[in-house]
């Protein structure tokens, strides 16, 4: 039982993760249509944000060798400050990659194209301030908690419970205010068509903005709590991230938030269910489920195959 | 004099592109079956060339940041002491990534630039790739830190200042069976993706074999895994009294900060991929107590080395960030370029290098290289005909982390 409860518990923290992740993915499809590439870089920018916001200073091998905040906040403050960053940046992408092809009326593939050089510009310029060396934010932002707690009679690192409490939260929220708010339902309303969400008087421009906000605003979260929990390997430790959350977005069902966050916990799952001599494979069996779900339901598990108009 | 050195924004990049425009071109020139950069003289007008191929950024850029510290210092003793026979040596130092397309296109880069010798790459996976490039091109290579097997063994082309992992692994295994002799259960984690890791794990098994330790379990993972909960879980249940990793510095840092914070108490043994003061951040306060079999101590007393030590100092006072204590990683990539070095200043003296062709030059610097005798920061080292470092003094440290956990040192055990 205990084994049991224990395969749970290392499912569930990583799949929780991945949730969060493949949710801003979502977001943003579900108004756009389009997955926007530069979602890792976001995620990895709320890690750096996060360190720094709680005081960290950066190493000897970037423009800004030594640079350091002159405050160091708490972790708990640090990381919805490092979330808002990472919103504001997002929204850049929007008005730089995104918004001009839309005006334009370029095909949606494009955009696929421009966040993607986005993503890579972001990644480059974090090398050329930071460096490209590790950091990690201190195990002390944890302050008197202990490095691991028993459950059920498994056994969890603390961060992980904190990293699946704010995961649960944020989905929770996210879900209340899209169902039950005014801007949410705005917000449903220009995913199911923008031209006539547009015409029954919804701003569809405004729209599209708070998705790439809340988009960017989650993944600097799940940065700053990944960057908690390991260290942040480079500018370029997003990028894993991401190929895993398109791998959730897809199980899911593409543009369902509800699909993003089941496909997170079974991906998280189905990775903890392989034997642990085994574990260095543990992508192919992630990947594996996710094709075999897809030759049966192609839509994934919660999507909705949209009836062709004619 | 000087450092060619390009940003890291671009470098990796534009390596790559230009690596690929220089592979056409000599494409076209094997059309011909002409190599003209070395069918040309040495170019000896900005310096005696040699390249670096580094790993700045990805995974290991750790090692990387050790080693160019290295080359630098090594750079501006060498200049200092006169340069090879009173015309400066140059160093370009080219990013490789940490992986192995990124360290082929380096390695081209370097070749085609007319580069006498190539120090590097730095990892032996990296090594396995594009040191063929360098010995199909007649190139020496001088590896810091490639301890993989078989890497000498690649072509007469190929050396390594860097003790190979069976050399060095075996010590820290006997040493965390002196200090704990009632050691029973082992646990191996190796990343399977990595020729340094799988080649390591195995010497870590032979030498656990050879104590009548056959290992509890033998967890794989792979390089870019940062999440080990379900290993861990494992890997504890079975109650282990020491663990043996066999990874490198990001994953393996991780991986012992979450065995720590699980509640894992027993010995770890790291292998060399965790042999940089670079990991400190990473695992923090839980890098304490981690033992480590090393090719190099600072408190060698060498003249090599104190002058090493000094320079190392003198440095890190000035930039007032980073270790105090030389890494070994930063010996060795200093070492590298010391027998070099030492190597062009034997062959210009010979047959002075602008009487040569590149190719001439290259043939003949191997030779000096594996024909002399070095006495470096790591000790007095020579190789065998094969270019495998033949090295004396080898050692055995425990991570200590100072208050707070933020920095630390590799205490050496007597």
């Amino acid at each position: 039982m205990s084994d049991l409860i224990q395969l749970l518990l290392n499912g569930l923290s990583t799949g929780a993760v991945y949730a969060l992740f493949a949710l801003g993915y979502t977001l943003v499809f579900s108004v756009l249509g389009v997955i926007n590439f530069a979602h890792g870089a976001v995620f990895t920018l709320g890690a750096y944000f996060t360190f720094f916001l709680i005081g960290g200073a950066a190493g000897a091998n970037g423009l800004l060798a030594g640079f350091q905040l002159p405050v160091a906040l708490p972790f708990a403050l640090a990381l919805p400050l490092a979330g808002l960053a990472s919103a504001a940046v997002a929204l850049g992408i929007e008005r730089i990659a995104f918004r001009p092809l839309r005006e334009h009326g370029a095909d949606p593939l494009l955009a696929l194209i421009t966040s993607l050089g986005a993503g890579v510009v972001l990644v480059n310029l974090i090398q050329l301030l930071v460096g490209a060396e590790s950091y990690a934010i201190p195990t002390s932002a944890m302050r008197d908690l202990p490095a691991a707690i028993r459950l059920w009679g498994g056994q969890v690192r603390t961060v992980q419970v904190v990293l699946l409490s704010v995961a649960a939260v944020l989905l929770v929220a996210l879900s209340l205010w899209i169902d039950g708010s005014r801007s949410g339902k705005a917000l449903r309303a220009v995913a199911e068509d923008a031209t006539t969400a547009q015409l029954l008087g919804i701003p569809s421009g405004r729209m599209i903005q708070i998705a790439f906000g809340l988009s960017g605003f989650l993944a600097g979260i799940a940065g700053g709590l990944v960057g908690l929990s390991v260290s942040i390997a480079g500018p370029y430790f997003g990028i894993g991230y991401g190929l895993k959350g398109l791998g959730v977005l897809v199980l899911g069902g593409l543009g369902s938030i509800s699909g993003a966050v089941l496909g997170g916990l079974i991906i998280g799952l189905a990775e903890a269910c392989v034997p642990a001599e085994l574990s260095g494979y543990r992508d192919v069996v992630a990947y594996g489920f996710l094709f075999v779900v897809l030759l049966l339901r192609p839509q994934g598990l919660l999507g909705k195959v949209l009836p062709t108009k004619v | 004099m000087g450092v060619s050195m390009r940003s890291p924004l671009c470098g990796r990049t534009a390596a790559v592109v230009l690596a690929s425009v220089l592979s056409g071109a000599g494409l076209v020139a094997s059309c011909s079956n002409r190599d003209a950069v070395a069918e040309g003289p040495v170019n000896l007008n900005a310096g005696v060339p040699v390249g670096a191929v580094l790993a700045l950024s990805g995974n290991a850029n750790v090692y990387g940041q050790d080693q160019r510290l290295g080359l630098n210092l090594a750079l501006a003793a060498m200049n200092g002491g006169g340069g090879i026979n009173g015309t400066p040596l140059r160093l370009a130092i080219e990013d490789s990534g940490s992986d192995d397309p990124g360290a082929n296109a380096a390695m081209t880069l370097q070749i085609n630039r007319g580069m006498l010798a190539v120090i590097g790459p730095t990892l032996s996976q990296q090594a396995f790739a594009a040191d063929p490039i360098a010995q199909r091109r007649g190139v020496p290579v001088v590896a810091p830190s490639n301890t993989a097997k078989g890497i000498p063994q690649i072509g007469h082309f190929i050396s390594r200042v860097s003790a190979a992992s069976y050399v060095i692994a075996p010590l820290s295994i006997a040493k965390a069976l002196q200090l704990q002799p009632g050691i029973q259960r082992a646990a191996v984690f190796f990343a399977q993706d990595d020729a340094y890791s799988t080649a390591e794990t195995a010497v870590f098994q032979k030498a656990l074999a050879d104590k009548g330790l056959k290992p509890v379990t033998v967890q794989r993972t792979n390089l870019a895994d940062t999440d080990f909960q379900s290993q861990i879980s494992a890997t504890l249940a079975l109650k282990p009294d020491l663990i043996v990793l066999s990874l490198q510095g990001v994953d393996g840092g991780n991986l012992v900060r979450q065995l720590r914070e699980l509640g894992y108490k027993g010995t770890i043994v790291v292998g060399n991929g965790m042999n940089t003061p670079n990991i400190y951040p990473i695992c923090q306060k839980y890098c304490d107590g981690l033992l480590i079999a090393q090719a190099y101590s600072p408190e060698l007393a060498t003249p090599a080395n104190q002058a090493f030590v000094k320079a190392f100092t003198a440095n890190q006072s000035r930039s007032g960030k980073g270790p105090k204590i030389p890494p070994q990683l930063t010996a060795q990539a200093y070492t590298a370029l010391q027998v070099v070095a030492e190597a062009l200043q034997r062959l210009d003296k010979r047959q002075p290098l602008k009487t040569l062709t590149v190719a001439a030059a290259r043939k003949a610097l191997m030779d000096e290289i594996l024909g002399g005798t070095y006495q470096t920061p790591l000790g007095e080292i020579r190789f065998t005909p094969e270019g495998e470092v033949i090295q004396k003094d080898f050692f055995v440290a425990q991570v200590r982390m100072n208050p707070g956990g933020r920095s630390g040192r590799f205490a050496l055990l007597p």
